[in-house]
């Protein structure tokens, strides 16, 4: 394929119809390309033949508009590896279709698709790490989440899982030595592991010329616990749940747990009744503002520099949130709340209580967001530091699969609740806040913003659930005690979590247990992005960027 | 009558020979440097949690002792006791004696600083000179921790040190002669004496003429570049953790750690009283003796470095470097070419 910019194309929308996208159309423009077809749960997928997929790739997302790379799985089956990509588009993500590039067991490499997308990089990076597959043409194949030294790769069939993994001393003789360059005018400057500003365990390479960012790479890994394949051990029915709660870590948990409740609902076909939607819809954005909450908290704390008011506002904001989920899931954090086809439990009794404390912190909620912009949004000296820096422009943004707030700081209207909704989400009467400013400070308004419409949603579904009939309160749908969803069926679905669009793949074997289980985390593939904000930025900038993005480093290591 | 003078009276010492002389220094020194650590050392960093908790909606320290004070001889005994690490590659000499350079240059300020009551150890004629000498030290043992540590955030530390003192000093101390063409003297006691005379008089309350009051452009500009030189919000950018983990310091340890911390919590203290000196009438004030109103001055503009730290977002280095020079720098010398008009053609 050429490198030059491609002309924009006049049919950009190939396959869209009044019923929904003909695949055939797109089949025919992917022409000898595609050696066959699959149905997924969500979408029709492409077989393409792995010398192609960069081109494939590539009239999709140019002719066909699909330009939300979302995630990149990998798995290896008995006969064959494969790498699905799962292409979306950021106007109407319904529209989905999945491109499935087989490769032989004994030569695993097929065509990158890094050319297209950038945000293909990481993703095939871990593939490359966790599954074992190649990718030609790749840039950077290198392992991702695992060490440098990590012998086989722990997600293939014969991955021997007792094999030591033994590190001679001479691979970290002297980790600095690289480190002095003969003659060079910048500075190799190690931000992390252990840094005040990285959010948890993150390792930023940097390169300083001056005070100034010549050069970022993100390092990762470091809190790698192997969730998928936590996940793939795991019955459906029960013994997932409590996993997501750890993923997105910080109060994200039942947005979390909705990510997986929803694929695998959609995947078994379970029903979800309309009132533990409505409780699910409650409870979910409690936790984001909750996470909104934080996320601007301690971007605060990496702009002011020390602990400063708006960090323990936040904080004691949020501990109120955090009292609401305690009472409702009866955890703080670890909630397991959700179930297949519904909730744990109902509300909490005596109800007239838990609405009160709800409403009693909705009311209060405009005042403190007052508060909060008062000190950090009509803050002159935090303008002067987060107006126009770390610029992503919304087509870099999209390349790099940002969503959440990330994206919707730099002014691309995606929210999967609104546009593929999920829950009581199309019901309720709310907006999608975006902001065009792409800076650091657009991020941060729109999270404050989020809230406010998070406490709408809120509003409207306590409502709702007070006046619910008393003898309708079904709380789950009535589920199999031991799920088994027919053998090969694949799903891939996504919600919209607190950093941005948290993606389930499932593929089932027939057990009762998932064959594969991939997590898209949000937060790896806007982590991505972070070189394109903070090269020529001041290092400052860098930590105030890394802030902004609100990464949680237990998700994007999973 | 100076520091020494008093002591030889409370002693019966009549006319004091050299020797008596020295010795008796000594003890004024002791005296004043005990006074000063006390508000540093002891009471210090016990208020800085208290008065953080209490911008930041916290409780803070309350279980050691009564409001928590026992915590100082707490946080004392558990920073003097661990290990005091040195790090591979430092550059001996120089990383010992920061720490000591920094404390020591920020106690010697003290010196020439009037009190009330008499306390003033020595008042020389140059005394304000002498008193912006001594303070920018401090500089010189930034920047030897930072190159000595052998670390790149400490070095980032001490070079973002070194611009950021260099920019803001000259701001300092021009504003700080504008106050001198009022005053028409260096000397400390001097420049608290002018002060005296009310300003004006209202229903019988007068104002006194201190300089916060004669010229409030000044005073402003001064607090800027005050901040700035003390290294606090929003002008902590040496320091910056969060960015450059600690600045200079990241690398010291024990003993010496506290030396470095104490010596920026003296040099808040300096920043006040060299504020309080110089603007608001050194320990002048109603009903209370010198000493205590000289200690309230030096106390409010800690309290003032607080409040910038908890509501205040730290700025840039390029910005930080650019109010220096493009900000401060020029208005420092309109107010000084003004004051001087005003001066030659009114008083």
């Amino acid at each position: 394929m050429s490198l030059e910019a491609p002309e924009p194309s006049t049919h950009a929308d190939v396959g869209v119809t009044e019923e929904g996208l003909d695949y055939d159309a797109l089949e025919s423009l992917l022409g000898d390309a595609v050696i066959g077809r699959e149905t997924h749960v969500n979408a029709e997928a492409f077989v393409v033949r792995p010398d192609r997929v960069a081109n494939a790739l590539s009239v999709l997302k140019e002719e066909a508009g699909f330009d939300h790379c979302s995630c990149v799985t990998a798995q290896q089956y008995e006969d064959r590896y494969e790498s699905i990509y799962h292409l979306k588009k950021y106007d109407d993500p319904t529209q989905e279709v999945g491109v499935v590039v087989p490769t032989s067991v004994s030569k695993p490499a097929s065509q990158s698709g890094e050319s297209v997308y950038r945000t293909a990089d990481w993703h095939e990076r871990e593939a490359y790490d966790l599954v074992g597959i190649d990718y030609d043409d790749h840039p950077d194949l290198r392992r991702i989440l695992l060490p440098e030294t990590w012998q086989g790769h722990p997600l293939g069939l014969n991955y021997d899982q007792e094999q030591h993994q033994v590190v001679p001393l001479t691979e970290h003789a002297n980790p600095l030595q690289e480190d002095h360059q003969e003659g060079a005018d910048t500075m190799f400057l190690n931000v992390g592991p252990h840094h005040p500003a990285t959010h948890g365990v993150l390792h930023l390479k940097t390169t300083l010329d001056g005070e100034q960012v010549a050069d970022v790479e993100s390092d990762i890994g470091y809190l790698h616990r192997c969730e998928e394949q936590i996940c793939q051990q795991g019955t459906y029915r029960h013994q997932i749940m409590p996993y997501p709660d750890r993923w997105d870590y910080i109060s994200a948990g039942l947005l979390n747990e909705w990510a997986y409740a929803r694929a695998a609902e959609d995947l078994a076909d379970l029903d979800v009744p309309e009132y533990a939607q409505i409780i699910r819809t409650m409870s979910a954005e409690l936790c984001r503002i909750a996470s909104h909450l934080l996320a601007v908290g301690t971007f605060a704390i990496d702009v002011y520099g020390d602990f400063s008011a708006i960090f323990m506002y936040a904080f004691r904001d949020r501990e109120v949130v955090q009292n609401i989920l305690e009472d409702l899931t009866g955890q703080r954090m670890m909630f397991n709340y959700f179930r297949l086809g519904g909730v744990a439990w109902d509300l909490p009794e005596p109800r007239e209580e838990f609405f009160e404390k709800t409403r009693d912190f909705l009311d209060e909620l405009p005042t403190r967001l007052e508060e909060y912009h008062n000190l950090i949004s009509s803050n002159e000296v935090l303008q002067l530091r987060c107006v126009d820096t770390g610029i992503i422009e919304p087509e870099v943004a999209k390349d790099y699969g940002c969503t959440g707030p990330v994206a919707r700081g730099s002014g691309v209207d995606y929210d999967l609740r609104r546009d593929d909704p999920y829950g009581y989400y199309d019901q309720l009467d709310w907006d999608v806040i975006t902001e065009g400013g792409c800076d650091n400070y657009s991020r941060v308004l729109v999270r404050l913003r989020e809230v406010e419409e998070s406490a709408k949603i809120i509003e409207q579904c306590i409502n709702l659930l007070e006046e619910w009939p008393e003898d309708e309160r079904e709380i789950q749908s009535n589920v199999p005690r031991t799920l088994k969803p027919d053998a090969d069926t694949e799903i891939y679905r996504a919600v919209e979590g607190a950093k941005g669009e948290l993606g389930i793949y499932i593929r089932s074997d027939g057990t009762d247990t998932p064959a594969r289980f991939k997590i898209r985390s949000p937060c790896f593939s806007n982590l991505q992005a972070l070189p394109e904000m903070a090269q020529g930025e001041y290092v400052p900038d860098l930590v105030a960027a890394l802030g902004s993005l609100d990464i949680v480093l237990g998700e994007v290591d999973r | 009558m100076s520091l020494v003078d008093i002591l030889g009276n409370a002693l019966g010492l009549g006319p004091l020979g050299p020797l008596e002389d020295l010795l008796l220094s000594f003890v004024g020194a002791a005296f004043v440097g005990t006074f000063i650590l006390l508000n540093t050392a002891v009471a210090g960093p016990w208020a800085k949690r208290k008065i953080t908790a209490a911008f930041t909606d916290r409780v803070a320290v309350n279980r050691v002792g009564p409001f928590g004070l026992l915590i100082i001889i707490a946080d004392a005994v558990r920073m003097l006791s661990k290990e005091l690490i040195i790090p591979d590659g430092v550059d001996r000499p120089a990383f010992d004696l920061a720490p000591l350079v920094l404390v020591a240059s920020a106690l010697l300020g003290f010196a020439v600083i009037p009190m009330g009551n008499g306390i003033q150890l020595a008042d020389p004629e140059v005394g304000l000179a002498f008193l912006f000498a001594v303070a920018s030290i401090a500089s010189v043992s930034l920047v030897m921790a930072g190159y000595a540590s052998n670390n790149k955030y400490s070095m980032l530390g001490g070079l973002r040190a070194v611009a950021q003192n260099v920019a803001y000093e000259i701001p300092l101390v021009i504003t700080a002669m504008s106050v001198v063409l009022f005053a028409g003297t260096l000397q400390t006691s001097g420049i608290v004496s002018a002060q005296a005379a009310p300003l004006v008089t209202i229903a019988g309350v007068s104002i006194p003429s201190w300089y916060a009051f004669v010229n409030p452009f000044a005073f402003v500009l001064f607090i800027a570049a005050n901040m700035a030189e003390v290294g606090r919000n929003p002008f902590d950018v040496p320091e910056a953790p969060t960015e450059i983990v600690a600045g200079y310091q990241t690398e010291y340890s024990s003993v010496y750690f506290v030396l470095m911390y104490l010596g920026e919590f003296i040099h808040i203290f300096l920043g006040g009283a060299i504020l309080a000196t110089v603007f608001l009438g050194g320990p002048a004030g109603p009903v209370l003796p010198g000493i205590v109103w000289f200690t309230i001055k030096i106390w409010a503009f800690f309290l003032f470095t607080q409040w910038a730290r908890s509501a205040l977002p730290r700025v840039r280095i390029d910005q930080l470097i650019e109010i220096g020079w493009k900000g401060l720098l020029e208005l420092s010398f309109v107010n000084l070419i003004l004051t001087a008009v005003i001066v030659g053609v009114i008083v």
